[in-house]
């Protein structure tokens, strides 16, 4: 498959593999964030930190959206869903996030009308196809998933469909970078930044993490190689004394990003001064809301959401593994009380969050390296 | 995913995944789409 297979090479993943060794310095522990959950996913997949030189870590960030959607978000869905006459609509993902008091999927099961899209798209068509009930769509996602809620709003709004409302959990990528690089808890030496989220923002964004915080940023695709060349690019930068925001994916991401996407983001979401994220408690202006052009279809204004805030079960310590001060098999509960079929925190629900990509491939290399 | 059909007037486009076991409506008023070409799809919609 064309841009796939390419990118998946042994023979070019080896020469990587050489070019890395080459160029860390012996004695020093270097360590990378993967921002992304997209390539926290791809990292355990395909074995990319078996090929890093032992001297390089890789640490999981904050960029999974169902990681970061705290329980009393999900507890309102939940109490949204329950309503009469509601449809209640969500990505597949969502529907196992735990509340303080069970899931969407438990809510299902008692009876509530939810189901899952595979797009925001998709629930405004059920919206259209059930004129005599209210259909509530759960937006969640970093810039790259709102253009599509945006989107599917302003297309609600020219076809006159008065049946259909969003919950918008929309978040943004740069305030929570912000938050993890004043914390004194982790010192990191450069990001592997998030393709998907500058397909939509550009690099520019970015640049403050160079500009302010003196660390290197590599803009990265999602396969093996890219991976892997991205780490090799920073640890160039590093060697080379430089810090600057590099593009790896310029294949899909252009500088200036997505100015099409841009403007309807702007157009139909506005910032919240304050926004909860799980594990990471609230972060200024790192959330979005709908704007009031399009208040009409914002569900929390149109009906009576519970608003609570629920803290996390303390066995959890999923705030811990997004912030990359601990690996997903250091959490108390991993594997043993939380499992993907049974999860406790979000990082073990969604195959990009770092407990579940670990638990379905990483903890095979880890057992045999322990043995 | 590769466009197979465009729906201009509506902002749309039939596209397939690129081994051909998936099909899905894409939005397209992001991108410059053409029949025959790659798209990006994030959520029902063409972002690159």
């Amino acid at each position: 498959v064309k841009y796939v297979d390419e990118y998946r090479d042994p023979e070019l993943g080896r020469a990587v593999r050489a070019e890395l060794l080459a160029a860390v310095e012996p004695g020093r522990h270097y360590k990378v964030m993967e921002v992304c959950g997209g390539h926290t996913h791809s990292i355990y997949k395909y074995g990319v930190d078996d090929l890093l030189p032992d001297n390089v870590e890789l640490v999981h960030g904050p960029g999974c959206p169902v990681c970061v959607i705290p329980m009393g978000r999900v507890d309102d869905g939940i109490a949204l869903a329950h309503e009469p006459g509601v449809i209640f609509t969500c990505f597949g993902d969502m529907l196992r996030v735990p509340g303080s008091h069970g899931t969407l999927l438990d809510a299902k099961a008692q009876g509530a009308d939810v189901r899952m899209v595979y797009s925001p798209l998709d629930a405004l068509r059920i919206a259209k196809a059930n004129p005599d009930r209210e259909v509530i769509f759960f937006a969640i996602g970093f810039e790259t998933t709102a253009p599509s809620t945006a989107l599917t709003l302003k297309r609600a709004k020219a076809e006159g469909v008065t049946n259909f409302s969003c919950v918008c959990n929309h978040v943004t990528i740069v305030p929570p970078l912000r938050a993890l690089l004043e914390s004194p808890d982790l010192r990191l030496d450069g990001f592997i930044g998030p393709g998907h989220v500058c397909t939509v923002v550009g690099a520019r964004p970015l640049g403050f993490i160079p500009a302010d915080y003196g660390r290197p940023v590599v803009i990265s695709g999602f396969e093996p190689l890219d991976i892997l060349q991205s780490i090799l690019m920073i640890l160039r930068q590093i060697g080379e004394g430089r810090c600057e925001v590099e593009n790896q994916y310029k294949r899909v991401v252009p500088f200036e990003g997505n100015l099409r996407a841009l403007e309807v983001m702007s157009e139909v979401f506005a910032v919240r001064p304050h926004f909860e994220w799980r594990g990471l408690g609230f972060i200024s202006y790192s959330g979005l809301r709908l704007s009031d052009a399009y208040a009409d279809f914002d569900a929390e204004r149109r009906h009576e959401v519970p608003g609570v805030r629920v803290a996390d079960p303390k066995a959890c310590q999923c705030g811990e593994v997004l912030k990359g001060v601990i690996k997903p098999w250091e959490c108390k509960v991993f594997g043993t009380a939380c499992t993907p079929e049974h999860a406790i925190g979000t990082c073990m629900v969604s195959p990009e969050g770092a407990c579940a990509a670990y638990y379905n491939y990483g903890r095979f290399a880890h057992d045999r390296a322990v043995v | 995913m590769r466009v197979l059909q465009l729906d201009e007037d509506r902002g749309l486009a039939l596209c397939e995944t690129e081994d051909g076991q998936r099909r899905e409506t894409v939005e397209i008023a992001l991108v410059d789409a053409r029949a025959g070409g790659l798209v990006l799809v994030h959520a029902g919609t063409a972002i690159a």
